[in-house]
């Protein structure tokens, strides 16, 4: 399962949110969407979001400038993405990764930001390739055998921590979360046989 | 589109297939010719404010009805929310039950196949069924009690005094879970990993009815988070104040 990205919008106009959320829904890459209406806590919410882009409309940071700042120097991952309203030319919005703005088509506006997500795309791809490794295969077996993580640790030499680690990847890569949703993997992958399953 | 008592169901319906299920669940028969809402509701004994926050919340998604239905009678919400369970347990459950066991593959892989989904699914219906169970022996009785209680302005029961003293909703909230995760592993499996079956179009099926309960499920639980719990978490609190 490909890593989704998360997005926050920043917008006080309910018809401008839902706009761009319209947009935002529609890639491949998008994940989670959260929205806020004012910047007020901003800083705190990004904190604990952790959005991969962050959607903000130009005129909320007019009184703030030096918060968009303080984002960039906090946040070096994120990217930053100004909604411009209205036609602002002289404006400078260079701290930014993309701009976009009201009276721009929707084609334009859309391939934009898909060159934006496909900037951040392989970063959050690594090591994530679709295949278990023979030792993540080892810890699917022992789950669907019903051992706690501590008994996995001690079978096949590897601390608990790391068995959590693992069983992270896997749900990662297959999408199966439960014990029973890979216990059914295992099965028909023939990694245990049905007899041996709890 | 906002539903309201005047509109007619077989217009919306027409537009709009979701609401299909919901219609039966409230008893509606279909026939119901170019009746409204308001008609439709009196004929079958339905209280309508408390129909039009479901199905315009089925209807929209960005719909919010928890606010109005934390002002109506939490007697409504629950038996709704015992319809929704009967159809879960004895309905759907069943249902794509059947359309599992009814999966064909080539001679060799049949029966593995067939039975390890057998039973992660039968795995998954006690745990709805037992979760379920214990809302309607524990938790919607207690709320209904402190609902009665809290409406009589006279005495409040002992025995519910006795209650308050150890029991709390607050326990179930912490508890209280989506019965999703298993359904979203059986989306998995059976798109990415589960050997094709020969008739692709009982998979399709199963797919699609896995994909409706789960909503269907989600709405439920959000019901039952965003209604019923600070309802009765206010009454607790409420009935304690007052004796
Ligand atoms: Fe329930
Ligand atoms: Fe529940």
């Amino acid at each position: 399962m490909a890593a989704k990205l998360s997005f926050l919008i920043v917008e006080k106009s309910y018809i401008i949110r839902s706009g761009l959320m319209q947009i935002i829904s529609n890639f491949y890459e998008t994940g989670v969407v959260n929205e806020l209406h004012n910047v007020e806590n901003l800083l705190k919410n990004i904190s604990g979001i952790k959005p991969d882009v962050l959607i903000i409309n130009a005129k909320l940071i007019d009184a703030v400038p030096e918060l968009i700042l303080d984002i960039r120097k906090k946040f070096k991952d994120l990217k930053l993405i100004v909604f411009v309203g209205t036609r602002r030319e002289a404006d400078n919005f260079s701290v930014f990764d993309l701009k976009i703005s009201v009276d721009e088509p929707k084609s334009l506006i859309v391939e934009k930001i898909q060159s934006l997500i496909n900037e951040i795309k392989p970063k959050k791809d690594d090591n994530l390739s679709e295949n278990l490794s023979e030792r993540e295969k080892e810890v699917v077996k022992q789950i669907a055998l019903g051992k706690t993580n501590k008994e996995i640790g001690e079978t096949l030499f590897i601390s608990p921590h790391t068995v959590i680690t693992h069983r992270k990847n896997i749900t990662k890569k297959l999408g199966i979360k439960t014990v029973s949703g890979l216990t059914v993997y295992a099965i028909l992958n023939n990694l245990i046989k049905i007899e041996e399953a709890v | 589109m906002l539903i309201t008592k005047n509109i007619k169901p077989a217009d919306v319906i027409l537009q709009n297939y979701h609401l299909i299920p919901i219609i039966s669940r409230f008893g509606i028969k279909f026939g119901f010719g170019d009746k409204n809402v308001e008609q439709i509701c009196k004929q079958y004994g339905i209280h309508t404010d408390f129909f039009l926050e479901i199905v315009n919340a089925f209807n929209d998604k960005d719909y919010n009805p928890y606010e109005k239905l934390r002002n109506m009678s939490l007697s409504l919400t629950v038996s709704y929310l015992l319809k929704s369970h009967y159809y879960y347990n004895k309905v759907k459950l069943p249902f794509i039950e059947n359309l599992i066991d009814s999966l064909e593959w080539e001679e060799e892989d049949n029966v593995k196949n067939k039975n390890v989904l057998k039973k992660f699914f039968s795995q998954y219906r006690k745990e709805v069924t037992e979760h379920t169970a214990n809302e309607e022996t524990e938790i919607y009785p207690y709320v209904l009690e402190l609902e009665q209680n809290y409406n009589n302005t006279g005495k409040t029961a002992s025995s519910l005094l006795e209650k308050l003293k150890t029991k709390s909703i607050k326990d179930y909230a912490e508890t209280h879970d989506e019965l999703n995760s298993s359904l979203l592993d059986l989306k998995n499996i059976i798109i990415k990993y589960l050997q094709p079956a020969k008739n692709q179009d009982v998979t399709e099926q199963i797919l699609i009815e896995i994909f409706k309960l789960e909503k269907d499920l989600t709405d439920h639980t959000e019901l039952e988070n965003n209604v019923v719990i600070p309802v009765a978490e206010r009454m607790e609190t409420e009935l304690k104040n007052r004796n």
